[in-house]
């Protein structure tokens, strides 16, 4: 799961995660979504840039 | 001492500090980022836990979600006539009950106080499948940013010096430090440099012009110099909305007056006893 809030300054990233995931599978630039995000600080772009969705992967084994 | 609010919304406020000095503005960041109380979730229960995360997982990031918070209705549970018991004064309840397949939103998250809830209804906890369950309790309190960062109601708070630009009479108006400046404070206007209009505060101290300046072989001396004056601050409080901007500076102040006040009868009882 996306961490609630960026690690560096706290502010909350994970509702922004599944527009970003749409838009950028989309075809979309990143650095746009991201802008109109409202993620202006790179700590918090970070964030999703750098994410790796893996619990879909994980369920089965639960 | 006077503030001058550039911009004040809802979660951020830009405002400068004038007639203080350096002490004052970092003592006024640290009360608003580590004194200023809000409300958060400190203590869960969990009944049922079949999805995908840990116990622990899932109370941290229910933590971390930031709820609205009506200063004048709460207490921190050390200071509340309950003694520490727990009431409507000093905590909320939420609980969570569902079952997959879903997505677990903080929306989801059901208070016992109509009044209090997550600023956002649509952060995700976790994502639950077919079989999967999820029913706990979760406890808020009110307490401060130095005992743990999710009671911090500031996500990006900080100051910088004001910013001088001075250019003296030896510029010639080459444009190297235009080209040079990151944030385009800088433009050539006729035979000289000067600053743009209303761009004196985007200057982020970096120098730069200065360096491009001697560059230019204009001698020892460059003929733009950047200095700060150390009475006057720059500030950017951006609050993460469980408080509002104008709140959490106002609380600050307020913090900072009762410490001195503090400060102040103790001195007193201090230097009558020695009479």
């Amino acid at each position: 799961m996306i961490p609630v809030r960026c690690f560096t300054c706290g502010k909350v990233v994970s509702t922004a995660w599944d527009e970003f995931k749409e838009r950028k599978a989309a075809g979309e630039d990143p650095k746009e979504i991201l802008d109109s995000l409202g993620l202006e600080r790179y700590c918090c772009r970070r964030m999703l840039l750098s994410h790796k969705e893996i619990i879909d992967e994980q369920y089965p084994y639960q | 001492m006077e503030i001058v609010f550039g911009r004040l919304d809802e979660r951020v406020a830009q405002f400068t500090l004038s007639s203080s000095s350096v002490a004052f503005a970092n003592s006024l960041r640290r009360a608003m980022m580590g004194e200023v109380p809000t409300l958060a979730i400190e203590d869960i229960r969990i009944y049922d836990n079949t999805s995908v995360l840990f116990d622990e997982m899932l109370a941290h990031r229910i933590g971390m979600i930031p709820l609205k918070t009506d200063l004048s209705r709460f207490v921190r549970k050390e200071d509340c006539t309950c003694e520490g018991a727990g009431c409507p004064h000093c905590q909320v309840t939420f609980t969570i009950t569902i079952e997959g397949p879903t997505t677990v939103f903080s929306g989801d998250m059901i208070s016992d106080d109509p009044m209090t809830g997550p600023v956002e209804a649509n952060i995700p906890i976790v994502k639950l499948w077919e079989d999967q369950k999820l029913v706990l309790e979760a406890v808020a309190v009110l307490n401060i940013g130095t005992e743990h960062a999710k009671w911090q109601p500031t996500i990006a708070c900080g100051y910088k010096e004001y910013p001088v630009i001075e250019i003296t009479d030896q510029c010639d108006g080459c444009g190297m430090c235009v080209d040079e400046c990151p944030r385009n404070v800088l433009e050539v206007k006729g035979q000289t440099v000067r600053v743009v209009d209303g761009k004196l505060e985007a200057c982020s101290l970096c120098r730069l012009c200065e360096k491009a300046c001697i560059g230019t072989g204009i001698g020892e001396e460059s003929a733009i110099k950047i200095d700060t004056d150390e009475t006057k601050f720059l500030f950017v409080v951006e609050g993460d909305g469980s408080l509002s901007a104008q709140q959490i500076v106002e609380e600050g102040l307020r913090y900072i007056r009762s410490r001195s006040d503090t400060l102040v009868e103790a001195l007193q009882e201090i230097s009558t006893e020695g009479l």
